[in-house]
Formats: structure tokens, C-alpha cells, sequence
């Protein structure tokens, strides 16, 4: 059946691309292997709970969105990014998704909240308007808790962010 | 970082400072009872009966001048002080004048009755220490002289050492008790100014003397200084706690056991609480922590943010920045948590409210011009005034004591640096240059702001003068977002 070779060859995808991406992200998540037969998103159920595995598998294949300095609009590769994750997100409806908000070093604290939830906002409203199922919540951690410590425009670029977390 | 409860405990340490009195008798109507220190005036001379300085022209109206030559009489015979009566001017720091210099005092060790114990030049520091933080005065070194009375200075001497005013006290410990003479005399002029008696437990003494200092600085310059303040912070230490310290960094303690983000701390008008920002339910909700027991309480917890909360002059209300119905704008809720009102409108981030001493206005920070610039409007409602015109990056507004001016934190050149400015949008200041520096807080009388900085490399808090020209770091260990008690 083609869907379902067009199902796997995206699952070997998106697992090849959580290998390279998941350095970017902040909880490491341990993936099958390509070609470790398990239960994985070939086999998606839309009601009910997820096994843990596949809820990490989700986790580990969304992309983390990246903002410009002290901007809250989404860029086109951001958009890019999002329109990725949201047909993850759509084969796993069931799941709850928190946008967490994140801002770089160089703003003041409670102005970096506020910009840090509409970060959080933009994201949710784009998935919304992607047609993403899901229940969405926000959460904006300012610049306290940055990707990168460091203190250069590499550091910075990474912490400018927002983050998808899955639960069930 | 979800789900887990948070679990608050005070911190019962060895210093235990919120143990420490509040309140001595004759200082204010007060609701605290719990004074064990006790401070006593023994020449009180130019108050008028709202406990201000008289001004010169009053005081020696007619009526009240045989009023006063009848009391002084009393109060002379009384307590056997010579004290010259004198119609010239009174030892003052004027503060409406810019151009004043600094008053030159002398504060020498002060004079033990006891043997052992504490010494009167550690004692004599905390009063230097405080007078120099003010930045209004020059402390000039003095010798220390255990041989002439405090009552019976040598005035020939300080005129000599070139001061305006000297501070002689004299202490005895008993036991764990301290009792604390000082004085503090008008060169020139060769007569007292102002005496006070204290007494309390001897690992108060610092707190002893702050009291004295404050009543120093109202004598001289007509506002009661804000020594005995403390200040509340967020510690950036492993764990994220609140902290507090008395305002010169003494006495640090840890109030909360949060193990998680805890920001922009904001201490109740009455003391007895503070409001922050917690993780604690993996959201940030705002909280309140009643100082005495370390109890913690929920004070919003509406979806999204619940931020920078500040209570309102009176304590009867908190601004607060809420998004659970869009995007952040100033709230006005009650201490328990309740809307009142909503204060903001518009398509800006609205964050960081500060309220006007009279309660009246609130300044605050809005992008809604594209950057964030700081505002002001009224409580009961009407347009939004833009402050802030000189730099494209304008935030954490702190509005002063006197009420004409606000702290706030710019960015310049990539750094973040505390600036003044008038209520009405003139005499734009930068009061700081090295490191970033951010989060300016007044101290109650006005006389300081305390912030933060990085210009030692980690961020820690530091205390300026109103001008910015001493700049002293306290805290000790990091920290940011720092907030005055009253006094105690």
C-alpha cells in the first residue's frame, strides 16, 4: 500500500532528523533506531493514550521555532517549522501541547516575560490556524532559562525561542 | 518543571532577622508589637506637630516662641543639657538645591562603658557607613577620644577638624542588652541637635543604630532616612530563592524553598508580606509569602502570565500584568487576588507597573509604539501618556518616593544602564556606566536606588545614591529584581 511506505519512509525521516536536531533540544529523548520495529507513528491511534515510547517519539520530532531580537512575529522559517510540526501534532490529536516562550539575555526580565508569551501565543495561533487539534497552553519563561549560557549572537539566536512539549 | 507542588519553608536560620523589632514606641503608629528595642528622645527641639521640621519663619512666630522658650526651660532643667537658645539657622542639607555639597560630619568610635564586647569603631561604622550611602555627607575621619563627655564636646576641636556636625555616643552592654547614648551635635552653631537613648538586644545593634541614622538624616535634611529597610531579591544561586538583606547587605537570609524561578519580588506597604512570581505549578502565578511564618499563598493564577506585581501605596490593591484574556495589560487586583479592574487597553505587551506615591497614577511598559517605552495613566481611567522619548529601548519603571521623578533602565550600546528622568519628560539622567545594570528600586525616603548589576561578572545587587555617584554591591551572592521593606 503506497500510504503506508509514504508513512514509514517519514518516520525514517522525521528519526533522522531528530537525530541531527536533537541537540537543540533540551530534554534528550532516546529514539528507536532506523529500521528497530516498534511501536511508532506507522501506527497512530487518534483516541485514547499514547504508549509512553510513542509520546517520546512525538516529542523528539518537534522542531523548535527560533525568533528574530526582540520579535514576537513569526519568520518563514519558522512558519516552516511549524507547518512541520503541525502534521505531527495533527496524526497525534490526543496529546496536549505546551508552547513554552523563551527570550535571549539582552532584554530586561519582566519585559522578556511578556515578549516570552508572545512568542508562546504566536506559535499557538499558527497551529490553530494550521488547523492543529490539539489542546494548546503557553507558557512564557522570559530569559530565564536559556539553551545556550553563553553570551554571543550563536547563544542568543538559540535562546530566542519556543518550545512545543507533548504530555497525554 | 510541571506538576510538582511547590514546597516552601522559611528559612530558620541563626539570623533570624524577622524576629527582629519592628517598631519602638514614639516612632510611628504602628501595628507591630513586638518592639524590644526602645528608643527614647531626650531634646527634641524643632518639630511642629505633624512630627515636621519648622521652618524657621514659623517657629519663631510669636506665639508659639513663648511656647517653645517655656518648653525648652522644662526640658533643659529636666535633663541638665546646655543647649545655647539661638534664632540663627538650624543645621540643614537642603535637598530642593542641586548645587549643594556634601555636609562634612565626624562620627568617631563610639564610647564603650563596658569592657569586652563590641567595639565602638564597629558600631561607629554602621553610622558612617550609612551617612556616606546617602551620599550626602563626607565622613571625615576622626580620632576616637574616650576622654571628653559626650554631653560636653569639644566644639573647638570638630571646628577645628573643619565638620558642620558630629555624632558622640557612648554604649554599656548588659548582658544581651545594649544601651546606646548618641547625640548629634551643630558645630558651628556649638549646640544639640538631636539626642537619642536606645535600647535592645545586642545582636540588634546594627538595627540600633540604622534607627539613629534615619532620625540623623531627619534632622538635617527633613526626611527621615530608610536605614533600618531591608531588601528583598531573587537569588540566582543554584536555587532560585527569595532573599533578604538589611539594605547595606547585612543579615542575608533565605525566605522561601521554591526549587524553582522565582522573579520580581514586591514587599507589602505593612511589611508583613511579599508578592512574586513562582513556578511553583510549572506557570508563573503570582504568590505571596507572609514573611513572619513562610507561608505561601496563590494570589493568581489566571492562565498565562500573572507578573510584576506591585502593591499599591495603601497595600489595598495590586498591579499586576495579566494575559489570561490576550496579551499582558495592567490589571488592578485586590491583595487576595480579585479583579478589580482592568487598567490597560490597546495591542502592546503592557508590563511592569510602578505606582505613584499618592496612588493616583501608574507607570508602566508598553511596546505598542514598537518599542518598549514607559507610560503613565491614571487609576480611575483615561489616556496613556508616553514618558520615555530619549532611548528606543525604555523599561522597569520605579517611581520615587517624592513623586517626581522615575527610575528606569535603558538600553544603550547593547547594555542596559539606570536612568532618571522628571515625571513630566525632562532632565533625562544615566546614572550608571559599567556592566549592565537594571531593575532600579528607591528606597522609601528617596535618598537611594538599589539594582541590579554585572559589571563584577555575575549579577548581583547593588546600592547607588540618588545620583549615582557611589555605587556600593551588597548582596553578597547573586541576585536581581531588588524591593525595600519599610523600615523597622
Amino acid at each position: 500500500m503506497p500510504l503506508r511506505y509514504l508513512t514509514q519512509g517519514l518516520i525514517i525521516a522525521l528519526a533522522v532528523a531528530a537525530v541531527v536536531l536533537g541537540g537543540c533540544t533540551r530534554k534528550q529523548v532516546k529514539l528507536p533506531g532506523p529500521g528497530v520495529p516498534g511501536p511508532g507513528l506507522n501506527a497512530p491511534r487518534t483516541s485514547g493514550p499514547l504508549l509512553e515510547q510513542e509520546l517520546q517519539t512525538v516529542q523528539a520530532n518537534l522542531k523548535p521555532v527560533n525568533f528574530d531580537y526582540d520579535r514576537f512575529t513569526l519568520t518563514p522559517e519558522a512558519q516552516a517549522a511549524l507547518q512541520y510540526n503541525a502534521e505531527i501534532l495533527k496524526r497525534a490529536p490526543q496529546v496536549a501541547v505546551l508552547i513554552e516562550g523563551h527570550c535571549d539575555e539582552r532584554g530586561t526580565d519582566e519585559y522578556n516575560l511578556a515578549l516570552g508569551e508572545r512568542r508562546a501565543r504566536a506559535v499557538a495561533d499558527y497551529l490553530t490556524s494550521l488547523g492543529v487539534p490539539n489542546r494548546l497552553s503557553t507558557v512564557s519563561y522570559g530569559s530565564e532559562l536559556p539553551l545556550d549560557p553563553g553570551h554571543n549572537e550563536a547563544a542568543w539566536a538559540q535562546n530566542r525561542r519556543a518550545q512545543l512539549r507533548v504530555s497525554q | 518543571m510541571t506538576g510538582q507542588p511547590m514546597s516552601f519553608a522559611a528559612h530558620s536560620g541563626p539570623s533570624d532577622w524577622t524576629g527582629l523589632p519592628q517598631t519602638a514606641p514614639g516612632f510611628r503608629p504602628s501595628t507591630h508589637k513586638s518592639a524590644s528595642s526602645v528608643e527614647k528622645d531626650y531634646f527634641q527641639p524643632r518639630r511642629d506637630h505633624c512630627g515636621h521640621r519648622a521652618t524657621r519663619g514659623a517657629w519663631w512666630s510669636r506665639r508659639s516662641k513663648r511656647a517653645f522658650t517655656l518648653l525648652l526651660s522644662c526640658v533643659l532643667l529636666a535633663l541638665c543639657v546646655s543647649v545655647p537658645e539661638s534664632a540663627l539657622g538650624k543645621l540643614i542639607i537642603d535637598l530642593r538645591n542641586p548645587n549643594r555639597g556634601k555636609m562634612p560630619i565626624a562620627i568617631p568610635d563610639f564610647v564603650s562603658g563596658s569592657s569586652g564586647g563590641i567595639s565602638g569603631n564597629a558600631l561607629a561604622d554602621v553610622l558612617r557607613n550609612d551617612l556616606y550611602l546617602s551620599g550626602l555627607f563626607h565622613v571625615v575621619q576622626a580620632p576616637s577620644d574616650n576622654s571628653t563627655p559626650i554631653d560636653r564636646p569639644d566644639f573647638d576641636r570638630w571646628a577645628q577638624a573643619g565638620v558642620h556636625a558630629v555624632v558622640l555616643a557612648h554604649f554599656e552592654t548588659r548582658g544581651d542588652q545594649l544601651v546606646l547614648e548618641a547625640r548629634l551635635y551643630d558645630v558651628p552653631m556649638r549646640r544639640l541637635e538631636m539626642g537619642k537613648r536606645l535600647t535592645g538586644r545586642v545582636v540588634d545593634h546594627r538595627l540600633m543604630i540604622h534607627r539613629f541614622g534615619e532620625r540623623v538624616m531627619e534632622a538635617i535634611t527633613g526626611v527621615q532616612g530608610c536605614f533600618s529597610c531591608k531588601i528583598a531579591f531573587a537569588g540566582q544561586t543554584e536555587s532560585r530563592e527569595i532573599f533578604a538583606m538589611d539594605y547595606d547587605g547585612k543579615n542575608l537570609g533565605q525566605l522561601t524553598r521554591a526549587r524553582t524561578i522565582v522573579l520580581s519580588p514586591d514587599w507589602s506597604p505593612d511589611g508583613r508580606s511579599i508578592i512574586f512570581t513562582g513556578y511553583g505549578n510549572g506557570r508563573p502565578d503570582l504568590w505571596s509569602l507572609d514573611v513572619a511564618t513562610g507561608r505561601l499563598q496563590v494570589v493568581s493564577s489566571r492562565p498565562g502570565l500573572n507578573a510584576s506585581g506591585r502593591y499599591s501605596p495603601r497595600g489595598d490593591a495590586i498591579a499586576v500584568s495579566l494575559t489570561f484574556n490576550g496579551i499582558p495589560k495592567i490589571f488592578l487586583i485586590t491583595p487576595h487576588g480579585d479583579i478589580i479592574k482592568r487598567l490597560t487597553d490597546g495591542r502592546g505587551n503592557d508590563i511592569s507597573p510602578t505606582w505613584s506615591p499618592d496612588g493616583a497614577s501608574i507607570a508602566y511598559v508598553s511596546d505598542q509604539a514598537g518599542s518598549p517605552q514607559i507610560y503613565a495613566i491614571g487609576v480611575q481611567g483615561g489616556e496613556a501618556t508616553r514618558l520615555t522619548l530619549d532611548t528606543n529601548y525604555n523599561t522597569d519603571p520605579d517611581w520615587s518616593p517624592q513623586g517626581d521623578t522615575l527610575a528606569f533602565t535603558a538600553r544603550m550600546n547593547g547594555r542596559f544602564q539606570i536612568c532618571t528622568i522628571r515625571t513630566d519628560g525632562t532632565d533625562f539622567r544615566v546614572l550608571t556606566t559599567q556592566g549592565s545594570n537594571q531593575e532600579p528600586a528607591w528606597s522609601p525616603d528617596g535618598r537611594m536606588i538599589a539594582f541590579s548589576s554585572t559589571r563584577r561578572g555575575r549579577r548581583e545587587i547593588f546600592v547607588m545614591d540618588a545620583s549615582g555617584e557611589i555605587q556600593v554591591p551588597v548582596s553578597g551572592i547573586a541576585g536581581k529584581a531588588p524591593a525595600w521593606s519599610p523600615r523597622n
